[in-house]
């Protein structure tokens, strides 16, 4: 039974039960590069719409390179690609990256409110800065994301507050409050949990269980355990390759690479 | 550096191979002692399930420490599962074994009993199929485990004729009743120690292969309900 297929005309990568999905990214031949050095090559992937993806690997495998590639943030950092990234039928390359930012947002690994606004307005930026200012429609908003969020029970009575006040565990349901807010499709989260003690950690996968309802979602994370349990489909890194790609579950228990078993058992190099 | 997990997982790895070994040991000495009326093997089979039912705790201590510490996954995983599940097998083929043994002490005055009847291919069939699935075990050998399960049915259809056999005894001789009722038992364990190898058997083929084959036939066309 073969987990990845590569179709011979594009190289797409796809595991057997993403088949009938509907695609949301596809990444085609996706090679990055900083100057001259290449950290990521050929990777090849269809992501489908409202799973989690989890990217796995060792440091330096490409894992946020990959993600910074999606959302066009590698080129901030003076990075360029070559081959594509076709987000809802459109090369991003080719869509304004303040849009394309709005519709893939991303979550970062060190919670990151922004410290001298209070919850209500850190919820808001983003909107904010795009001119929407209606106190009525924010409201509302803020209400409905931090209940998306699972953080308004706990910040209801304070959203006037400093949002640095909050726990790490609730400034990073805050950054992913603040991050669908703006309404995206596609949420990048490039280790959101490591820096959060376990129960944190619990509440953020139980998130993202109910954040694949309405979003995709593409996690990087060095917890293989976390990839096991919040995600669909795996795809594991090495050295900016791409070894393998497929369900989860296929992944944890039944890995095709010798690559992939010698790393997720912890045998690896 | 050798890691934690390499060095408990090895641990593991030999103490269900030490308690494989002692219970293959018990189940030759239970048959030698069936076959040969001068064998007299009771006292030490009983003697080594007091080590069978120690590793047997140690297995599931070892394995709950190898999964609440380390959350293994994939072959390491199934490995755990596998030990799990063939320890208890084994835990029950030495009882087996210990019941064979006292089965043959009280029916010590009747031994002719025994050849005249299937009982000796039947102990025969059953203890190479105990050795080939502790071997196939050991060492990870999904053929070998395959060729253990046609054998149950045979072992099966003998125990049924065994049974009329000892039956057709009883009628004819009610002397013999209560010898022939031991070794009714008898048969019945030795069917059971067959079935344990069956069991092992399959659990090899979840560790080599990942596929799991138990009850497959009897599930063929069944489905849980919602």
């Amino acid at each position: 039974m073969e987990v990845i297929e590569k179709t011979k005309t594009e190289n797409i990568t796809k595991t057997e039960s993403m088949i009938h999905q509907p695609i949301k990214i596809s990444v085609q031949n996706l090679s990055a590069y900083f100057g001259k050095s290449q950290v990521l090559k050929n990777i090849s992937i269809d992501i489908p719409e409202k799973k989690v993806l989890a990217i796995i690997g060792p440091s330096g495998c490409g894992k946020s390179t990959f993600l910074r590639s999606i959302n066009r943030m590698h080129e901030v950092a003076r990075g360029t690609i070559t081959g594509k990234i076709i987000f809802d039928g459109e090369d991003v390359m080719k869509v304004d990256p303040v849009y394309l930012r709005r519709k893939i947002g991303m979550v970062f690994q060190k919670p990151n409110p922004f410290p001298t606004m209070s919850v209500f307005n850190n919820v808001v930026a983003g909107l904010k800065l795009n001119g929407f200012r209606n106190r009525k429609a924010l409201k509302e908003i803020v209400e409905k994301t931090l209940k998306q969020a699972a953080l308004w029970d706990e910040v209801k009575d304070m959203l006037n507050k400093s949002g640095a006040n909050l726990s790490g565990g609730q400034q990073q349901r805050l950054c992913i409050a603040r991050t669908i807010a703006i309404n995206p499709e596609v949420i990048l989260m490039d280790e959101p949990a490591s820096a959060l003690d376990p129960i944190s950690t619990a509440k953020i996968e139980e998130l993202i269980f109910e954040l694949k309802k309405d979003y995709t979602i593409i996690i990087v994370t060095h917890n293989m355990q976390q990839a096991a349990r919040v995600s669909d489909y795996t795809a594991f890194f090495y050295m900016g390759e791409l070894i393998e790609f497929s369900d989860t579950k296929k992944m944890f228990t039944a890995p095709v690479k010798k690559q992939t078993e010698d790393y997720i058992t912890g045998r690896f190099g | 550096m050798e890691r934690h997990f390499e060095k408990e997982f090895e641990e593991l790895k030999t103490t269900i191979n030490k308690m494989a070994s002692i219970v293959d040991e018990q189940v030759e000495s239970s048959f030698k002692d069936m076959e040969d009326q001068g064998a007299r093997l009771y006292k030490s089979v009983k003697q080594r399930d007091r080590e069978v039912d120690a590793y047997d705790n140690l297995i599931m201590a070892q394995c709950e420490n190898l999964l609440a510490l380390y959350q293994p996954v994939a072959s390491d995983l199934r490995f755990i599962l596998t030990a799990i599940k063939i320890d208890s097998q084994l835990e029950r083929c030495g009882d087996i074994a210990v019941n064979i043994v006292q089965r043959i002490k009280k029916t010590d005055n009747f031994r002719e009993l025994i050849i005249q009847t299937d009982l000796p291919e039947m102990a025969k069939i059953t203890r190479t199929m105990v050795k080939d699935a502790i071997t196939a075990f050991i060492n990870c050998d999904g053929e070998l485990a395959k060729t253990i399960w046609v054998n149950d049915d045979i072992v099966d259809d003998l125990n049924k004729k065994i049974f009329n056999q000892l039956v057709e005894k009883i009628k004819s001789n009610p002397e013999v009743a209560e010898a022939c009722a031991h070794l009714i038992v008898l048969a019945r364990q030795i069917e059971r120690l067959a079935d344990h190898a069956t069991n092992i058997s399959e659990d090899v083929i979840f560790l080599v292969e990942n596929e799991i084959v138990s009850h497959k036939k009897k599930l063929q066309d069944f489905h849980l309900p919602e």
